[in-house]
C-alpha cells in the first residue's frame, strides 16, 4: 500500500518550488503507541512534495522514484494535532531528475530538513492512460488540492503531479 | 580556474556524491569499483558538478549511456569501432589507447575515474 503522506498542496511552481501541509493526528495507524510523528515520515512528506514538484515541471503523465537522500537531519518531533508545513525548492533541474532542498516546520519551527534526488523515470515507462486509474487520480487531485495549487503557482499539469507515483 | 583548485573542488563534489572523505578521493580513483558509485551517483556526480562550478551538463554528456544500448556500437560484448569512435568523439578529454587493446564493454566504467571528471571539467570552464 502507498501512504499519501501530503494532505493539501497550497501552491506550486512548476520547476521551481512547493508549499503543502500535512496535519498529525492520532488516528494514524502507524503511529501507534508512539509519542510523536516519525522523523522518517516528515522526510516522506518531503519527499512526495518534491515528487510532485519535479513532476508538474516534467511533462504530461511522467512518474518519478526517490534518487537518494543526500542529506536529512530532524530537530525536535511533530505531535498529534499539529500540521507540518511543508516547503520544497528545485535547486537544480536536469532532463533526469531534480535536486530538491525541502524544510519541515510546525508553528515556525523547524523539524526536519533534507536535500534529495528526483529521477524522472524515462517516457516509455509511462504507463498506457486506464480509465478508472484516471478517474481516481483525477480524484485524489482535487481532494489534494493540486489544481488550484498550481492555479497558485504559475500553471502545471494536474493530476500529473500526485504523489502516489512517488514510490 | 587554476587546475589544482579544479582538481579540489572535483573531489569535493566526488565525495560529497558517494559519502566519502576527500582523501578517498583520488585522482586515479575508478568511480565504480574504487569508490562504489552505483548508477544513481552518476546522477549525483553531475548535480554537483554543475553546483560547484556553475556550469551545465547536457544528458549523456558526461557519462554517454548509449554505449550500452545501442547494439550498433556494441557487438557480443565487445565495444566496435564505430562504438569506439563514439566515445571518443563524446569524450575528447579522455585517452582510450589502453582500452582499445581489450574494449569489452564492461570495461567501459573503469574509463570514469576522478581525473576524467576533472578533464572534463577543464574542458567545460575552457569552452
Amino acid at each position: 500500500m502507498r501512504y499519501v503522506l501530503v494532505d493539501r498542496f497550497l501552491e506550486i511552481e512548476a520547476g521551481s518550488r512547493a508549499r503543502a501541509v500535512k496535519c498529525v493526528t492520532r488516528g494514524e495507524e502507524f503511529l501507534g503507541d508512539l509519542p510523536h510523528y516519525p522523523s522518517a515520515l516528515v522526510l516522506e512528506s518531503l519527499l512526495q512534495t518534491g515528487g510532485a514538484l519535479t513532476r508538474a515541471g516534467a511533462g504530461p503523465r511522467r512518474m518519478s522514484v526517490l534518487g537518494k537522500v543526500n542529506r536529512a537531519s530532524f530537530a525536535g518531533h511533530a505531535q498529534p494535532g499539529d500540521r507540518i508545513d511543508l516547503e520544497v525548492s528545485v535547486a537544480l533541474s536536469r532532463p533526469e531528475g531534480t535536486l530538491c532542498e525541502g524544510v519541515a516546520t510546525v508553528e515556525g519551527r523547524e523539524v526536519g530538513r533534507a536535500e534529495f534526488m528526483i529521477v524522472l523515470l524515462p517516457p516509455e515507462m509511462t504507463p498506457p492512460p486506464d480509465a478508472e486509474r484516471d478517474a481516481y487520480r483525477g480524484l485524489l487531485a482535487r481532494a489534494l488540492g493540486l489544481e488550484s495549487a498550481l492555479d497558485n503557482g504559475h500553471g502545471g499539469l494536474g493530476s500529473g503531479a500526485l504523489p502516489e507515483e512517488n514510490a | 580556474m587554476e587546475e589544482q583548485e579544479i582538481i579540489a573542488k572535483v573531489r569535493k563534489c566526488v565525495a560529497t556524491a558517494l559519502g566519502r572523505d576527500e582523501d578517498e578521493v583520488q585522482l586515479e580513483s575508478v568511480l565504480s569499483r574504487d569508490l562504489e558509485a552505483e548508477s544513481i551517483d552518476y546522477l549525483d556526480i553531475t548535480f554537483q558538478l554543475e553546483r560547484e562550478f556553475g556550469i551545465s551538463i547536457q544528458k549523456d554528456e558526461l557519462f554517454p549511456q548509449k554505449i550500452f544500448q545501442d547494439e550498433t556500437l556494441v557487438k557480443d560484448g565487445v565495444v566496435t569501432e564505430k562504438g569506439l569512435e563514439y566515445l571518443q568523439e563524446k569524450m575528447p578529454y579522455v585517452e582510450l589507447d589502453s582500452f582499445r587493446e581489450d574494449p569489452k564493454v564492461t570495461k567501459v566504467p573503469e574509463l570514469f575515474t576522478v581525473n576524467l571528471l576533472v578533464n572534463f571539467v577543464k574542458s567545460k570552464v575552457a569552452a
